[in-house]
């Protein structure tokens, strides 16, 4: 299983903390930074999980976790989906689009780690 | 009594009229009956005489004639004895050749002694010598009377009588005849009256001598005792004249009519007799007559009674039927009466005074009639504007209130149609609102151009601010909107009321109704267009002021979406930054870039808290703009109460212990599961116990969980400084803490509380705090296990 992690994330300063963050765990670390670019890096680079933000340009981070997840080539990818704490009920939508964790902002970097190393050790 | 009074009238009459010609037919034949009887009694009686007389004198005749036949043998005289002998003899014998009724005739010398006897019914004699002179014979011929033996009988079947009369030169001697009655018997059964009529003869001392029945004579029956009898002889020394006439017993019984004659020389009497039944036959066949000309009359005076008392009463009983009519209330009933009499005056009385009556009832029913109406009217007038009252209060739709409206003054006012304007006061013209049977032409020359203040009788009406009435449209110097009488000449309207609609004498709009009959409108016509004009000013000011309403909500609502967008933009672009910051820290700090010296990790420190202390901030402003906003939705679940507190519990243990205060769980084992919104009642617990610990130095924190009647109870207290009275009521208002300045000392922002409660209420709960100065604070709330779904304020 690749150590490599996918995070579809447009901001580059919270790109920048999870790629800081897991290549000090050994992780390897590729980015994307809208929804559409996310969901084709996930087809080439086979990641070994997928770290999405919600509020993304384009395609929501709902709409790419149900591409990924629709592709059977993909579908055993594991998928933490980071929420946004201002929209109420957005657990409930990230599930049903398909995750398989979730995590609000703002979340203690350590402990996105520890639940990364649960999905790959 | 139920018997109608004409009945007995109809009774009494009949009775009367019957007894009176009843009466009188009865008195006439009873008279007629009495007079005729009595004639006929002396006509027969009459009859009966004359026959008894005519008897008498042929038996007086037949007894005279024997007197004379005797008497003239003795007149004979001579000298010698022997030829006077021989000569008498020989008269003797002639004497009885000749008169048959002699049987034997003898002759008496001087000293009563026989000479001679020559006899059909013995042996004659010569001289026989018998001595008679004691004999009443005898004597009474010597005095010189003639003689007439009683009756006797011989062979006790014949009667006979012995006749003696003087004879002789001298009277001195007797000559004595028997002679037989049958002759007298002949002249008697001779005599007939009728079928059963016969005479008798009975002699002086009333022993009958001869009758038809001669059985009768032969048992020498003794009359004098019969009534007649006696009466007859009686009446002999009177001279027996006329009227001897009665009725008595006959011999054998029976009743009759008699009558008798008598016999004079004799002293008998001749009595004649008819059966009463025979006698008066005639009469009968007369009582008969009579009685059935009684009986028809009779019949006849009982029709006319009936038929008389019919005609006197049937006025009366329609007299009384038609009273009773009237009486009963029928007042157009008239009794027909045609006497020309007092009775007819009666039914003319009765019909005036019905006729009064009725005048009167019809008068006072008019008056009802009209009272009704006008009640009537006003319950509808009431009703109508109830009704438009009610679509005033509950329809904000301008013009179906206005069409209402409209419709009811058309209605109310009996007008054909009418209109309701909006004025508008930019423009100077009326806007057709509402409409009622207006024809559509009209309405299209209404919208097409507008009329405008002071044109027509709405301009006009609205210019004057007072109602105006054009009373005929056709009228010019009346009516001045050509475009519209024109039309208005064609489809028959002829009179216009225009009531203005004034909102404290600004101008709102009019109302009009138009109506097909020339002429002024009452006064009340034109006060109820004028009060449906005050609804219809209340419904386009109603209307007015909601439009504004709404026009204000939809710019509230589209400020409020904005701001909600705004604090959620807000939120997400300052946590972004934020979100960096702390990431970045807690990385350096944990020494993802390298080692950090102690100085700085304990600056790194402060960065991290002074960030988290932001987003709580930037956190609580975004739960309270949206409750503000009716944002929050209660996403509704199952959960464990218990669970809620431990959840706090574990929360706030790293801070209680930093303030060295004891924290104590106190939840009730057998808690139900509760159904609400798990995180936000967690949230408001740990708002409770946060803020509970932050304004607590020294002491405890308690935190109690029960449940009671379908409520969770939960109570956060703690052993800090106390609340006053006055601050009670200020702390769960947003940005509010006891004294601004603790808000510097304590951090928070102050909307803990203010978010817990509305969190609370938000599930049907209710919180609220005890404390006083000095002893610290309790805070409760209550809330329903188990809570259904329920709409955001």
């Amino acid at each position: 299983m690749s150590r490599r992690v996918l995070v579809i994330e447009d901001q580059e300063d919270n790109r920048r903390i999870v790629r800081d963050l897991l290549t000090s765990a050994d992780y390897e670390v590729i980015e994307a930074e809208t929804g559409e670019a996310g969901v084709a890096m996930a087809e080439t680079a086979r990641p070994g999980l997928i770290l999405m933000d919600i509020q993304l340009p384009g395609i929501d981070g709902y709409e790419a976790t149900r591409r990924i997840k629709a592709n059977p080539a993909l579908h055993h990818i594991p998928i933490i989906v980071i929420t946004s704490y201002a929209l109420s009920g957005d657990d409930v939508k990230a599930f049903d689009a398909g995750c398989d964790d979730y995590l609000a902002k703002p979340y203690d970097p350590f402990a996105l780690l520890a639940k990364i190393r649960e999905r790959l050790p | 009594m139920n018997r109608p009074a004409g009945r007995r009238l109809f009774g009494k009459y009949v009775v009367v009229l019957l007894l009176l010609v009843g009466g009188v037919l009865l008195l006439s034949s009873a008279l007629d009956l009495y007079f005729s009887y009595q004639e006929t009694k002396a006509a027969l009686v009459r009859i009966e005489r004359e026959q008894a007389v005519a008897a008498a004198a042929r038996i007086e005749q037949f007894v005279q004639d024997i007197e004379r036949q005797v008497r003239w043998t003795t007149q004979a005289a001579f000298d010698d004895p022997v030829a006077a002998q021989e000569q008498r003899e020989i008269d003797y014998l002639r004497l009885l050749r000749n008169i048959p009724a002699i049987a034997e005739i003898s002759h008496l010398d001087a000293s009563g002694k026989e000479r001679l006897r020559v006899s059909r019914l013995g042996l004659d004699a010569i001289g026989s010598q018998e001595d008679h002179s004691r004999a009443p014979k005898f004597l009474e011929a010597r005095a010189g009377k003639t003689y007439f033996s009683p009756v006797y009988f011989r062979n006790e079947s014949e009667p006979y009588m012995t006749v003696a009369v003087p004879a002789g030169e001298y009277g001195v001697e007797v000559t004595v005849a028997e002679v037989t009655l049958k002759a007298i018997w002949d002249v008697v059964s001779r005599i007939r009256i009728g079928q059963a009529g016969y005479a008798y003869v009975v002699d002086s001392l009333g022993r009958l001598v001869a009758h038809p029945d001669i059985s009768l004579v032969l048992q020498k029956r003794d009359l004098s005792a019969l009534p007649q009898v006696r009466a007859a002889r009686g009446r002999r020394p009177a001279g027996g004249e006329e009227d001897v006439g009665m009725i008595a017993a006959g011999l054998q019984g029976g009743r009759f009519l008699t009558a008798h004659a008598p016999i004079a020389p004799l002293g008998w009497l001749v009595f004649v007799e008819q059966p009463l039944g025979e006698a008066f036959a005639p009469l009968q066949a007369s009582i008969v007559r009579s009685i059935i000309l009684f009986a028809l009359g009779l019949a006849l005076s009982v029709l006319a009674s009936v038929l008389l008392a019919r005609r006197m009463v049937a006025p009366i009983r329609t007299l009384q039927a038609g009273a009773a009519r009237i009486g009963a209330g029928d007042l157009t009933h008239r009794i027909q009466v045609r006497t020309g009499d007092e009775l007819e005056t009666l039914g003319d009385e009765f019909n005036r005074t019905a006729a009064r009556l009725q005048e009167s009832y019809a008068g006072l029913e008019q008056k009802v009639e009209a009272r009704t109406r006008e009640l009537t009217d006003a319950l509808e007038q009431l009703k109508a504007l109830a009704d438009v009252s009610r679509a005033v209060g509950s329809t904000l739709d301008l013009e179906t209130v206005l069409d209402t409206i409209v419709a009811r003054a058309v209605e109310l006012s009996a007008t054909s149609s009418g209109v309701i304007y909006e004025y508008d006061e930019a423009t100077g013209a009326f806007h057709l609102k509402g409409s009622h049977r207006l024809e559509e032409e009209v309405v299209e020359v209404l919208r097409a151009t507008p009329i405008l203040l002071g044109e027509g009788a709405v301009g006009k009406a609205v210019a004057a601010r007072a109602p105006i009435q054009v009373a005929d449209i056709l009228d010019e110097r009346e009516y001045d909107v050509a475009r519209i009488r024109a039309i208005f000449e064609r489809l028959g309207y002829r009179s216009v009321l225009a009531v203005p609609l004034l909102l404290e004498q600004r101008i709102m709009g009019g109302l009009v109704v138009w109506r097909q009959a020339p002429g002024r409108f009452a006064p009340e016509v034109v006060n109820l267009v004028q009060t449906l004009a005050a609804q219809s000013v209340l419904a386009i000011h109603n209307a007015r002021l909601f439009r504004e309403i709404e026009d204000k909500g939809r710019q509230l609502e589209s400020a409020s979406k904005h701001k909600s967008q705004f604090l959620a933009n807000m939120s997400h672009e300052l946590r972004t930054p934020l979100n960096a910051i702390l990431g970045y820290t807690k990385l350096i700090t944990n020494n993802i870039y390298g080692e950090v010296p102690g100085k700085i990790r304990d600056v790194l420190g402060r960065v991290d808290q002074s960030g988290r202390h932001l987003l709580s901030l930037i956190n609580d402003v975004l739960d309270v703009s949206k409750i503000e906003a009716g944002q929050l939705v209660l996403s509704l679940g199952e959960y464990s109460m218990k669970e809620v507190v431990h959840t706090v519990a574990t929360a706030v243990e790293a801070l209680a212990a930093e303030k060295k205060l004891s924290l104590k769980i106190m939840a009730a084992p057998d808690l139900p599961r509760g159904r609400g919104d798990e995180r936000r009642l967690t949230q408001a617990v740990l708002n409770l116990v946060s803020n509970a610990i932050k304004f607590t130095d020294v002491g405890e924190v308690t935190v109690q969980a029960t449940a009671s009647d379908g409520s969770f109870l939960v109570s956060v207290s703690d052993t800090g400084p106390g609340i006053s009275p006055a601050d009670q009521q200020r702390i769960f208002e947003e940005f509010q803490q006891v004294d601004s300045s603790s808000t510097r000392k304590k951090g928070g922002t102050g909307l803990g509380l203010s978010i817990a409660r509305r969190i609370v209420e938000l599930h049907g709960g209710r919180m609220w705090v005890d404390s006083a100065p000095g002893e610290g604070s309790t805070f409760s709330f209550t809330l329903p296990v188990r809570v259904e779904r329920r709409e955001a304020r």
